[in-house]
């Protein structure tokens, strides 16, 4: 069924369409009205959930780590400072193997207090075992939505989507909002390995020793390798029924490109709109849409670029001291290629604190790429009048 | 590039999460506490500051569980004239309310007055199955005499009830005016005691030497409750000009059914009950009524809900005027001259002492009542009893110097309120029943055990009888206050508003002005009730444990698994209602 809604409420739908069981979160601009509707679901019974009012995010994501441990399918989402609050639970729950879904509407950190979007919020979780997607529209949003609760319950990792503040949360585009019964074809009910149960109590995360700590890191970093694998099994799923796919890396327009952009997020659809005019004029320009960010889809990313000339990454943040973290990423990930194939990578970081990206800006990344004649740097400024 | 750098090696098996193999049942947290939960049902503080003695807390809790003939008959086994008290009592036990602090006191009176209501015609609380031979007389049908016998009748005793005036009521019939206790209301709630098998002899004044002989001689016991019926006089001049009366005088005038002419301006002196029952049954009429009271509102001992409905009903008040002189035109009273006072410091009754200034103003009067304050008339007693000033002095169980003779209500030195002299009554039927049957060791001595009292409170009478119709999870006798609930498990929840005639209408008739509550209505405000120091078994406690340890038992209370509670006290910190308490275990 066709739906013009915004971001906020295709995350929602998606987590009521899974028939999410327990709902712990606490509201924060971008991203209350995802809480808003979800309590409201609640309230009026049509979704038959256990909506936890908490204090904090803090409190909210221990909340969903109980109820994931005796085996609830949980999600909760936030945004930015909420976020960050959030930092020491989200240990706990990857490390815990919770299968959790989280929605992050990316909002910038203050100060200068600042409600738009970038994704320092969520990139500076990257370390904390979730599984990152970013997503372009709002039915990849609620597509996306459903598909993190099959991902994150196949492997036993919590999945954290996320959606760019105000371009998406408070966006409202036609979305298809998926029918129950074939969500419910698609995603069955969660089957825990291990339950906690008061009736048979056991003690969760207690001490390991070193003798067997590096050991439970190991196997969560095999599960987490397993990803890229099983989101393509999931996504072949969900294209035969649904008919849409995304991809963890999407490559666009990208055949025999001289250059391709790398995105992230809704500067995507500005950039292929920028690619089409540059096609329509006879240029070879392209792009690859970095979806997972976590884990790093390194293959993907190699067979994506391995033998284009030059890469442009737009990154919507920065790591301080350094550069745009996609860049920084993707160039460590593209080191070992053979020289005569890998690119030169020139690193954008633009749009943050939700400045506009617009198709100019973009055009003044691709000239300025093209053109160089410096040497490949992560740490290139767009717009900035100091 | 190595795929597998972490290999795992020999039998071992290291699982995903870090999960004991073993249940945590072989845990036993509970060995580390030095202090556990126990759940105590402690005393609300509507019940301790009850001067009936009610168990307003059980009865409120029957009827969130919608046992409401249960209620009606817990109410009706501590207060033999419910239907009186929830219209005319000053509830003293919404000012100890808890709720009143959060949002509102529990409109109990109202609650009260549908029980009292409606528990006419049909059956009473069984009383005593016990019957005893002794023959009980009491003095005087007021509240304090009725209660009396009323609860020795239910305690098996055969009693006999002598009224002077021609109807049983004492002062609430001669007293309070039918607009705010209509007599069909008290005739019930006399009639309901009389089925309890009291006899009430109308017509019988005691007052001899002679008589009260003969009444000891003849009954084993006899309780006084003669009520206090005499106005205490202003002592200034023209007082005894035509024009000046007694409001107790004027107000038994009209609740004979006289309604005399008053002139055009009256004035009232006073600002107690009396006085404000004079004011508005002068507005009734026709009469514009002026209250002349020396003190200001805040020091009022009337009922604030009577002054606001005497101004509402057009009565005016003059703070700060003490009436010195009535002065006549004609032979007749024509004024009060006033003399304008100021407050001072506070006097022995804690309130501010009214100071003269000297200044002077006369208000045209064509009738003055006067009401500051009423009496007993010690007369007529036995010679040998002792008495003090202002009543005769009783003991906890109404005991007076005499053997075999108790009193209760105003004719004692103690609380001239209804309430007071409902559970005055109570006490006396206790002292009575105690000395007959020679219950109690202490006998003597005239002390109450404190497990008969609510809190400290009035004593409960089915208590004395041996048998708390409340099961109570280990009772303490100790009061819950307001920092002992936790007030976000309580949504607040506004009171509901009882009916009123219009205030014109109102002032017209005598008529009932206050129209109380529907059923509905006091279904809905019981459910208000926070019940204090009760589990409801509401499971907040058992929702908030962290180990796990509380459980439903058997007989639907909660059991604590001790070997697993490690005594971190957030059950008590979580109950609403303060009915867990932390002991600490011997080390």
């Amino acid at each position: 069924m066709k739906k013009v809604i915004v971001g906020n409420h295709a995350v929602a739908w998606g987590a009521r369409l899974a028939r999410v069981e327990v709902i712990s979160a606490y509201p924060i601009t971008p991203q209350t009205q995802v809480v808003e509707k979800l309590s409201e679901m609640c309230a009026d019974g049509t979704l038959p959930a256990r909506f936890i009012k908490v204090e904090s995010e803090h409190s909210a994501m221990a909340a969903v780590i109980g109820a994931s441990a005796t085996g609830a399918r949980t999600f909760t989402a936030s945004s930015s400072h909420g976020l960050l609050y959030m930092h020491e639970m989200l240990h706990w729950a990857a490390g815990g193997r919770h299968p959790i879904v989280m929605a992050d509407v990316n909002r910038s950190i203050g100060p200068g207090w600042n409600i738009w979007t970038d994704q320092n919020d969520s990139l500076s979780q990257r370390d904390t075992g979730w599984v990152q997607l970013y997503c372009e529209t709002n039915q990849e949003v609620i597509d996306t939505t459903i598909q993190a609760f099959k991902l994150a319950e196949a492997l036993d990792v919590p999945v954290m989507l996320m959606l760019d503040g105000f371009y998406l949360s408070h966006t409202a585009e036609p979305v298809d909002v998926p029918d129950q019964e074939m969500v419910d074809r698609f995603l069955p009910s969660r089957v825990a390995p291990r339950k906690l149960d008061v009736d048979d109590p056991h003690a969760f995360g207690a001490l390991v020793r070193p003798d067997s700590y590096m050991e439970m890191r190991w196997l969560q970093q095999e599960a987490l390798r397993q990803v890229p694998a099983v989101l393509e099994t999931i996504e072949a799923d969900w294209m035969r029924m649904f008919g849409r796919h995304y991809g963890a890396v999407e490559s666009y327009r990208a055949e025999d490109a001289e250059l391709l952009l790398v995105t992230s997020g809704t500067v995507t659809s500005t950039a292929r709109y920028v690619v089409n005019q540059r096609r329509a004029a006879g240029e070879a320009i392209g792009l690859v849409k970095v979806k997972m960010f976590r884990p790093f889809p390194t293959e993907l990313l190699r067979d994506a670029l391995a033998g284009v000339a030059r890469v442009a990454v737009l990154d919507r943040n920065f790591s301080p001291g350094h550069g745009g973290i996609f860049a920084e990423e993707l160039r460590a990930a593209l080191y070992d290629l053979p020289s005569e194939v890998r690119p030169a990578i020139y690193g954008y970081v633009l749009g943050l604190g939700g400045r506009d990206i617009t198709p100019t800006v973009i055009d003044e990344v691709i000239d300025r790429t093209r053109q160089s004649t410096t040497s490949e740097r992560a740490d290139l400024w767009v717009g900035v009048n100091p | 590039m190595p795929d597998r750098i972490m290999e795992t090696t020999g039998e071992r098996h290291i699982p995903s999460v870090a999960m004991s193999l073993t249940s945590t049942l072989v845990t036993h947290t509970g060995s580390w506490k030095f202090s556990r939960p126990v759940y105590h049902d402690r005393v609300a503080p509507c019940n301790q500051g009850c001067p009936v003695g009610i168990d307003i807390e059980g009865y409120m809790n029957l009827l969130r569980e919608d046992r409401v003939a249960e209620a009606r008959d817990l109410l009706l086994a501590e207060n033999p004239m419910p239907a009186v008290t929830g219209r005319v009592c000053h509830h003293p036990c919404e000012r100890a309310c808890n709720r009143r602090l959060f949002d509102g006191a529990v409109a109990i009176h109202a609650v009260e007055r549908v029980l009292g209501d409606m528990s006419h015609g049909e059956a009473s609380p069984a009383a005593s199955a016990a019957r005893h031979h002794e023959r009980i007389a009491v003095v005087g049908s007021g509240p304090a005499g009725l209660a009396c016998a009323y609860h020795l009748a239910r305690f098996g005793y055969q009693v006999t009830v002598f009224e002077a005036a021609p109807q049983a009521g004492g002062m609430l019939r001669l007293g309070i005016p039918e607009y705010r206790l209509p007599r069909a209301v008290l005739d019930r709630d006399i009639e309901r005691i009389a089925a309890q098998g009291v006899t009430i002899a109308c017509g019988t004044r005691v007052d001899s030497n002679a008589a009260w002989n003969k009444l000891l001689s003849t009954f084993s016991a006899v309780c006084v409750a003669t009520g206090a019926h005499a106005s205490r006089t202003l002592g200034v001049a023209g007082e005894d000009l035509p024009g000046v009366r007694t409001g107790l005088e004027f107000l038994r005038e009209i609740n004979g059914g006289g309604r005399p002419d008053l002139g055009r301006n009256v004035v009232v002196v006073g600002g107690g009950n009396t006085a404000m029952d004079c004011a508005r049954a002068a507005l009734r009429l026709g009469a514009s009524v002026r209250v002349a009271y020396r003190r200001t509102r805040d020091e009022m001992p009337a009922i604030g809900d009577e002054v606001e409905e005497a101004l509402g009903e057009g009565a005016h008040i003059s703070f700060l005027a003490n009436p010195v002189e009535f002065v006549a035109t004609g032979g007749r009273v024509s004024g009060v001259v006033c003399e304008r006072m100021e407050l001072g410091e506070p006097d022995a009754s804690g309130r501010r002492r009214p100071m003269p200034t000297g200044e002077r103003f006369t208000i045209p009067a064509d009738t003055v009542l006067t009401a500051i304050g009423e009496s007993a008339t010690l007369d007529g007693l036995p010679a040998d009893v002792s008495r003090s000033g202002s009543g005769v002095p009783v003991d906890a169980v109404g005991r007076t110097s005499r053997a075999s003779l108790f009193a209760g209500g105003d004719v004692t030195d103690l609380e001239r309120t209804v309430a007071d002299a409902l559970g005055a009554g109570k006490r006396a039927a206790i002292g009575i029943d105690r000395h007959l049957r020679a219950i109690a060791p202490d006998h003597q001595h005239g002390a109450v055990p404190d497990s008969l009292r609510f809190g400290g409170g009035n004593v409960s009478a089915a208590r004395w009888r041996g048998r708390d119709p409340v099961n109570r999870v280990a009772p303490v006798n100790e009061v819950v206050g307001f920092d002992d609930l936790n007030l976000h498990h309580f949504a607040a929840v506004p009171g509901q508003a009882e009916g009123h005639l219009a205030s014109a209408l109102g002032r017209a008739r005598f008529d009932e002005v206050n129209l109380g509550f529907t059923p509905a209505q006091a279904m809905a405000e019981a459910h208000r009730c926070l019940n204090c120091g009760t589990c409801t078994q509401c499971d907040v406690c058992l929702i908030f444990c962290p180990d796990a340890a509380i459980t439903h038992g058997a007989d639907g209370a909660y059991e604590i698994a001790v070997d697993y509670c490690k005594g971190c006290g957030i059950c008590v910190a979580e109950c609403p209602r303060g009915a867990i308490t932390m002991t600490r275990d011997k080390t």
